[in-house]
């Protein structure tokens, strides 16, 4: 039984130019102990996908359909008093830039403290202190350093401090948005290594949203690529990095520089994003792809298996 | 080395220093040194890569050159004509032949002035190309970048543009003089991974229609190889390597190199890539102020030699530097 | 233009940005209760100021000045003839009122502009030259900010005898602007670091051109709505000095009926010449106010989506 079945999944926002399905009918599972990233680029969904999933959609978005199955119960039947008693405690959540949302006016540890004390009536400060230790201690930042205010700290000992408040309660689930985005490629080495460990320690499973493909790639055994609100192919690292066979895959696997290998040009994508506010009829990506087949423009694409879980969202694949 | 005609821009041992504040209550904060002694010379026609992380001191030697702050000390070369401190008219003189492209493709433009406002100012400052000129000009400098049909793009204001096509009105702006020298600051940093390609490009053609010579300011070693002749690697104020784009990543001499290398995700690479190690996961205590500025977090260090003597550059093959005793 | 010519340019659309802002805004202002009754109270306020030239028009009696109802000598209560009665030398209280409309619009946007003009030019100068020139200006304003308005005025007034009404305009404008200059000085600041107006330094700029042409067109929404709350204060300012008998005697204001009504002796007896001139101060004051408040909503969020990245 995995640990998070989602099932066609759209989430819409209502704006002033009209309402949106900023996520359109994904479907994913996650196993215990695994790993599992989303990647795409600004506006394909991925971040609003991920608050979703945590149920802090802002106040003009909603999920228009679909499951959230966690654990066997469908979130989005839970009551809100319900669904505050799996945030943070079963599924927390590293947002973007969340060495930003850090308090400037408390201390780091106190800060760590309350994210357990608030999810936890039975815990005493005392006791939740001791926790921030031990936390601290996993997450590597000195114990001395607890007392100290977040301007003081490094961007890559911020961000470990938000890690330590998402493993606080100890859940099953974290979604990380971008979490090493802001860093510094050492730093962002070292917070990922870090990561991959503490997913080993507590079999933790874990949700990675980001817009660099080989970070998504090096931390998750299965990537989701997304486009303009719809997951367009899904499969195992290597079978989508190596062979990807969407062309919105193969085109965003080529715009991004490699250090070895020949240096072959870059192929930039021409085009825009489509409108989602009057989503395309046909395959979204079909304005922009290099290889369109007939019937792309008109008829929505299907879902074709590759070889074994490796599929693409494609009718000519 | 290279003969002299040919250098376009010379840096001479620039220091540049940020002084702290200090406030009146609490303790003097410490002086912070974004340059220390750099010197570089970039020749005619080339892009050169200056890549390092946050608070190496790229964004700030790339603002010296542009005029947009002061050295301390140290000098300055456009064309061989000591360019470090101008005023008045040779400042203006100077502003034609160098031009910038700065990080922020949303703030970059004056969201009150459209595309063609933006594009043509250049133009007014410097009085050139007189009434319907302008407009031809600021066609062509549109179609150069892309932005076609350019009709469609004259009078758009910013909030009407994604921001690739912002930032592409940010390269017309500055092409439109034909500079002789551009800077680009980290052009691409905010932009997707497919726009940033487009940008890449567009840069590259630069090159070849306009005959100008380009520093690239980034903090990717992979964005640097595909774009640039030779790379430099800037680590808290000091130059640790330079050297041809492919021999600095395929050899890297320096240990900080070899730290950045290892730390870039591997997963995409097209060949396997060889694990340096030179980075220590802790940093050392001991390290003061003097020696080189790396010593804090390399492994391969010695603790007498490195800690006490900054390393200067010193050349390891034809063309390739680095700032280490090893 | 010759037809070569004619085809290079290319027709500019109709509208600018600021423009496109303007109907945003104003769909934005359309949904604040206060912001609408704030305009509808300027509104009848304003028509109340137009229609201060007609009475005289109908008969010269009704002229707030001078008009003298020859059948009335002094102070009557509200007649057929005079809906709102008249004052002790028997002239027509809602002229008056109209009329007194009249002034408090004029002293209050003539002060305001003035004072918001000159906050604005003072503060981009300090905020952008900084250094010296910031530090000599700030501290001007803070001296004159410190200093009492009325007080000096008085004082001037006491020296100088009775004082014109543009000169207490002027006064008026003259301590009024530091509040503005003061911030519009921080949103310079702001607006210096901006890597645009960076853009426009590297392109070669001149510091004139860069204040013009850059800076000022985005301070300017920031000083209008600073305009609607001086023109409270200016209001309120000149009401109070005619009512201490310091104002222009030439002229009808609503604090020279106050004045009238003290000084005659009449504040009890006479309460439809009382109440018209203070309830209208009061309620101008509060409208402008409210509209101002409905503004700062209308900027504030623009402001904060500017400076969003998508």
């Amino acid at each position: 039984m995995p640990l998070l079945n989602v099932k066609n999944l759209t989430v819409g926002y209502n704006t002033k130019h009209g309402s949106l399905k900023a996520v359109d009918g994904v479907n994913f599972t996650l196993e215990e102990g695994e790993s599992l990233g989303f990647v795409g680029e600004s506006g394909c969904g991925k971040t609003t996908m991920g608050m979703a999933l945590m149920g802090l959609l802002p106040p003009n978005g909603s999920v228009r359909e679909g499951q959230i199955i966690f654990e066997d119960k469908d979130l989005l039947e839970m009551s809100p008093e319900q669904i505050r008693r799996v945030r943070w405690r079963k599924i927390a959540m590293i947002f973007q830039a969340a060495m930003n949302a850090l308090n400037p006016v408390q201390r780091v540890g106190g800060q760590v403290a309350e994210a357990m004390l608030v999810h936890d009536d039975s815990l005493g400060e005392e006791e939740a202190m001791v926790k921030v230790e031990e936390l601290f201690d996993l997450v590597g930042i000195p114990r001395d350093r607890m007392i100290d205010y977040p301007h003081q700290y490094s961007g890559g000992m911020k961000q470990r401090a938000v890690i330590a408040m998402a493993l606080a309660c100890q859940p099953k689930l974290i979604i990380a948005d971008e979490p090493t985005t802001a860093l510094d490629v050492i730093v962002q080495d070292q917070i990922l290594e870090e990561m991959k460990q503490l997913q080993k320690e507590f079999n933790l499973s874990i949700i990675f949203i980001s817009h660099d493909i080989s970070i998504v790639a090096d931390m998750c055994h299965d990537i989701g690529v997304m486009y303009a609100g719809q997951l367009v192919e899904y499969g195992p690292r290597e079978a989508v990095f190596e062979s990807p066979v969407h062309p919105y895959t193969k085109a965003l696997l080529s715009s991004f520089p490699t250090l070895t290998g020949e240096k072959t040009d870059l192929v930039p994508i021409p085009g825009e994003t489509p409108n989602l506010v009057t989503p395309p009829a046909g395959c979204r990506f079909c304005d922009r792809c290099t290889q369109p087949g007939t019937t792309c423009k008109t008829e929505p694409p299907e879902w074709v298996a590759i070889s074994g879980e490796h599929k693409a969202l494609c009718c000519r694949c | 080395m290279n003969p002299k005609s040919n250098q376009i821009v010379r840096i001479e041992d620039v220091r540049k220093v940020y002084k702290a504040k200090g406030s009146f209550f609490g303790a003097r904060k410490k002086d912070v040194v974004a340059l220390d002694g750099v010197s570089l010379t970039i020749p005619r026609g080339e892009i050169f890569g200056l890549v390092g992380e946050s608070g190496s001191g790229k964004t700030t030697l790339g603002r010296l050159l542009i005029g947009l702050e002061e050295t301390n000390s140290g000098k300055l070369f456009l064309d061989e004509e000591e360019v470090t401190h101008l005023r008045g008219k040779e400042l203006k003189r100077f502003r034609r032949k160098v031009q910038m492209i700065f990080q922020d493709p949303y703030q970059s433009l004056n969201p009150q002035r459209s595309v063609f406002d933006t594009v043509s100012e250049p133009l007014k400052i410097h009085k050139l190309g007189l009434g319907s000129d302008k407009y031809e000009k600021v066609r062509q400098a549109l179609q150069a970048v892309g932005l076609a049909p350019p009709d469609d793009y004259l009078h758009r204001y910013p909030h009407r543009l994604s921001g690739g096509q912002r930032q592409r009105v940010a390269i017309a702006r500055a092409m439109i003089l034909n500079p002789e020298f551009v800077i680009a600051d980290e052009p691409t940093s905010m932009l997707d991974a497919s726009i940033s390609a487009q940008i890449f490009n567009i840069l590259l053609k630069m090159r070849t229609d306009f005959d100008v010579t380009m520093l690239f300011i980034t903090h990717s070693l992979a964005a640097a190889r595909y774009l640039c002749d030779r790379i430099a690697v800037i680590y808290r104020g000091n130059l640790m390597e330079i050297g041809p784009g492919e021999e600095v990543i395929g050899n890297p001499m320096h240990p900080y190199t070899k730290a950045l290398l290892d730390a870039i995700p591997k997963f995409g690479q097209k060949e396997v890539m060889k694990r340096y190690g030179t980075l220590l996961s802790r940093e050392r205590e001991d390290a003061n102020g003097s020696g080189c500025a790396f010593f804090s977090r390399c492994k391969v260090a010695d603790e007498g030699q490195c800690s006490m003597t900054k390393p200067v550059l010193n050349e390891r093959s034809k063309g390739h530097l680095a700032a280490c005793f090893f | 233009m010759t037809n070569a010519e004619q085809k290079m340019r290319v027709k500019a659309p109709a509208r600018f940005p600021w423009f496109e802002s303007f109907l945003e805004g104003w769909s934005i202002f359309k949904q604040n209760l206060l912001g609408k009754i704030g305009l509808s109270l300027l509104v009848m306020f304003a028509l109340m100021a137009i229609c201060s030239y007609i009475p005289p028009l109908i008969n010269p009696m009704y002229n707030p000045m001078t008009g003298v109802d020859p059948d009335i000598l002094g102070c009557t209560g509200p007649s057929w003839k005079h809906w709102l009665g008249t004052d002790f030398m028997g002239r027509d209280i809602l002229s008056q009122l109209l009329a007194g409309a009249r002034v408090a619009f004029m002293v209050g946007v003539s002060a305001a502009v003035m004072s918001v003009a000159l906050g604005t030019a003072v503060g981009m100068t300090a905020g952008y030259m900084g250094k010296f020139a910031d530090t000599v200006l700030m501290r001007l304003a803070d001296m004159i900010m410190v200093m009492p308005t009325l007080l000096v005025v008085l004082l001037l007034a006491a020296v100088f005898g009775q004082l014109n009404i543009w000169t207490i305009v002027l006064i008026i404008a003259l301590f009024r602007w530091p509040g503005v200059s003061r911030i519009i000085r921080g949103q310079t600041l702001t607006l210096k670091q901006r890597p645009f107006v960076e853009a426009a330094k590297v392109a070669g700029a001149s510091h004139m051109r860069i204040i013009f042409r850059h800076i000022m067109p985005n301070v300017l929404p920031l000083a209008f709505l600073f305009m609607t709350f001086r023109v409270t204060s200016a209001i309120i300012t000149e009401a109070a000095l005619a009512f201490l008998g310091f104002g222009d005697p030439g002229t009808v204001s609503w604090g020279m009926m106050l004045q009238w009504v003290w000084k005659t002796g009449n504040m009890f007896q006479a309460p439809y010449w009382l109440l018209p001139p203070g309830i209208c101060i009061s309620l101008i004051t509060l409208s402008f106010y409210m509209l101002g408040r409905a503004m700062d909503e209308v900027l504030d969020p623009r402001l904060r989506k500017e400076d969003q990245t998508d």
